[in-house]
């Protein structure tokens, strides 16, 4: 009897001990879906990126102190180099037994061709296991971006969408079409000072302002999948862009590229500029090159509130030797809070939620409220493989016919047929 | 048996210079020509296949790829006429001088001693529009110049080149100048000829091997032009200043299709040897003549 009341007894213990595994391994789960309860000291490695040298790369340097003190056996070694280096830099890394970098940065045109050769590896399972995260929360066409055959290659490190910026103390009226913008740079110039400084330069530059352009008179790049540039809006894109080239850009500036404009602007030699959003606040800096103009520059979306996109992207090598360090890395400069800091610190945006967080607008945020609306309707300039390819081939057809080489109609139909068959070898 | 020993001792003479040139020269070219005959692209992993020729005739139906050999070829005419003429004048002035030759010729021969690529970042910035000293001069007087505009651009790219390699025609030149026997001036002197009759019947002739070696060194080093085009024009504007070597650059690194980038390299090599050919001729003949 005794020793039947000892086994229910036994068998009570056991049930209760079993119930309370299974209610603290279920607390633990709740627990961990809420609050990210991951041990960052048990990730290490050295991560080793190559990045150009511009402010961007800078405050991320700036931020490594933080990240260390969250993941104290994880060292980033940032090697910076001019972007003419960089591209073949990483091929050659990404195609080497013994890898450089382990981790990358890439610029919008290259994320196509170095997805489909395996160079860089899809970054859906460790977004997918990274508590907290919010991927949607990143802006629609800078996720675009990253992505190739319905995988994500890369997330978004910062954006270089473009807009118009101009001359608050000349410039009353934001121009809203293409005409007005035209008219507007054509009462601003007189004899010291263009109404526009323009980038005409070959290849890429030539092709990036002209986008901006074929948006402005409500044109679009592909159509159908394939790039349809022989449309009425492209030619009266192209035909503008070479009137005002001739009437409001500064003189002999067909080589001109985004150093030789922004020069200008700040030296008030001309008055307004299609350039990079973050360009801002350089400009209104007022130990910068603008001297006492700074501070009279502000920011507009292109006429027609659509722009031309460009961002760059973290992406993990295939070959990384520590993708796992390179992960925490990136999941941390690219989460909610590390994009705060980053924008705090002056970092161009990529995520929605910066947008309504009061420390990182802080500064101005009738800025960030444009950079907001830009974000939202911008497109990159290709699309697919080969892209660097086909934006110098477009760039040059344009560039011929800006300098008379080619008419207008030609070097349209030349640019389609050549993005066309670039795209579809 | 002599002979076969001194044989093998040549052999064996020679077989150091065989492995390094199999090696850093044999190997790549070797390996360039099987590129050649691919579709190899540096993106396209594991997808490459033998197409045979389609490159060679893909190379010889772009119209880029024959505008670039205009560029290139107007480039190296120019630059290498201007460099010879201005070179032989340079050379003749030296060849006179009698005080401070050595400094005079230290500072002439100063910019060869530059990288092409250095020469090129400077040239981009003198002329810059903006910062750049030459146009800043020039509108002092109200005068504008766009140096690297349509039409305008390949013609900087040459005079940039002459005032960076005419020093080299100098040295050739004055060394053959001073390694002239001196008896037939002498006797032209005597017999009341002109500098310009000297010049022409005497100095010219005699100096003719020289001036061969001299232009076809320089042209088939002007033929490699790359670095100012890089580093000021990238090829334009349009495609005005696209040389060869720029394109082939492009080709093959920027737009990452190696296996047309071989063909075109291949098609250019066939060119310069043959070029080559014709020049050493030229060289050996004049040699003979004299």
């Amino acid at each position: 009897m005794k020793g039947v009341k000892v086994k229910k007894i036994s068998k009570v213990v056991r049930l209760i001990a079993a119930t309370t595994a299974v209610a603290v391994v279920l607390v633990g789960c709740t627990s961990s879906s809420e609050e990210p309860a991951t041990d960052t000291t048990a990730t290490s490695g050295t991560v080793r990126v190559l990045m150009e040298g511009v402010p961007d790369t800078d405050i991320v340097s700036g931020l490594l102190a933080e990240f260390n003190a969250e993941y104290p056996n994880v060292k980033i070694e940032i090697e910076t180099a001019s972007y003419d280096q960089m591209r073949d830099k990483y091929v050659a890394s990404f195609t080497a037994a013994e890898p450089t970098y382990d981790l990358a940065i890439l610029d919008n045109p290259w994320v196509g061709d170095f997805a489909k050769a395996g160079f860089v590896k899809p970054l859906d399972n460790l977004i997918a296991s990274t508590n907290g995260y919010d991927y949607e929360d990143f802006t629609a066409p800078l996720r675009a971006i990253g992505e190739a055959d319905g995988q994500i290659y890369g997330v978004p490190f910062y954006n270089y969408a473009l807009g118009l910026i101009y001359r608050s103390d000349l410039v009353s009226v934001e121009p809203t079409t293409l005409d007005e913008l035209a008219a507007t740079a054509k009462s601003l110039t007189t004899a010291g000072r263009a109404g526009i400084a323009m980038q005409p330069q070959k290849g890429y530059k030539a092709f990036e302002e002209w986008g901006n352009y074929l948006f402005a008179a409500g044109g679009t790049l592909y159509t159908d999948g394939k790039v349809k540039l022989t449309t009425p809006e492209a030619r009266k894109a192209l035909q503008t862009y070479i009137a005002m080239y001739k009437s409001s850009a500064p003189k002999n500036s067909l080589n001109w590229g985004f150093d030789d404009a922004l020069r200008s602007v700040s030296s008030d030699k001309s008055v307004m500029m299609v350039s990079y959003n973050w360009m801002l606040p350089t400009l209104n800096n007022p130990e910068g090159d603008s001297g006492a103009l700074a501070g009279k520059f502000k920011l507009a979306t292109m006429p027609g509130g659509k722009q031309v996109l460009g961002s760059w992207h973290w992406a993990i090598p295939s070959n990384s030797s520590a993708s796992d360090a390179a992960w925490a890395f990136v999941s941390w400069i690219s989460s909610k809070a590390g994009e705060v800091k980053r924008v705090t610190a002056g970092g161009a945006p990529t995520r929605t939620s910066v947008f309504n967080d009061p420390t990182a607008t802080a500064k101005d945020p009738n800025y960030f409220t444009t950079i907001s609306k830009i974000l939202s309707n911008a497109e990159p300039l290709c699309q697919g493989s080969n892209c660097d390819e086909m934006i110098n081939a477009v760039g040059t057809e344009l560039n011929a016919a800006f300098a008379g080489k080619k008419s207008v109609d030609d070097a349209l139909r030349a640019a389609e047929d050549q993005a066309n068959k670039i795209q579809a070898d | 048996m002599y002979e076969g020993v001194q044989m093998s001792l040549r052999l064996r003479l020679m077989l150091p210079l065989v492995v390094v040139f199999s090696a850093s020269v044999g190997y790549p070219l070797l390996h360039a020509f099987y590129l050649s005959l691919t579709n190899y692209k540096i993106t396209s992993r594991g997808d490459t296949k033998i197409v045979w020729l389609q490159q060679y005739i893909a190379t010889l139906q772009d119209p880029n790829y024959w505008s670039s050999l205009r560029v290139t070829a107007v480039f190296v005419i120019l630059a290498v006429f201007i460099e010879f003429w201005l070179g032989l004048f340079v050379a003749l002035a030296l060849q006179k001088q009698r005080k401070i030759k050595d400094l005079t010729r230290s500072f002439l021969l100063a910019p060869m001693f530059v990288t092409p690529i250095a020469i090129g970042l400077m040239f981009r910035f003198i002329l810059n529009q903006q910062l750049g000293v030459i146009p800043t001069f020039l509108a002092k007087f109200g005068l504008a110049y766009d140096f690297f505009g349509p039409g305008k651009a390949l013609f900087t790219i040459v005079l940039i080149d002459v005032w960076q390699w005419t020093p080299f025609m100098v040295l050739l030149l004055l060394a053959g100048l001073e390694g002239l026997s001196k008896s037939p001036f002498e006797a032209a002197k005597i017999d009341g000829a002109s500098a310009l009759f000297t010049f022409r019947k005497i100095t010219l002739p005699m100096l003719m091997p020289v001036i061969s070696v001299a232009i076809l060194i320089r042209s088939l080093d002007a033929m490699k032009i790359f670095e100012y085009v890089f580093a000021i024009t990238r090829g334009g504007p349009a495609i005005e200043t696209m040389t060869i070597q720029y394109y082939t650059y492009q080709t093959g690194i920027q737009f990452y299709r190696l296996g047309l980038a071989s063909a075109m390299s291949y098609l250019m090599l066939i060119i310069v040897m043959i070029i080559a050919v014709i020049l050493f001729r030229r060289v050996e003949a004049t040699r003979k003549n004299q």
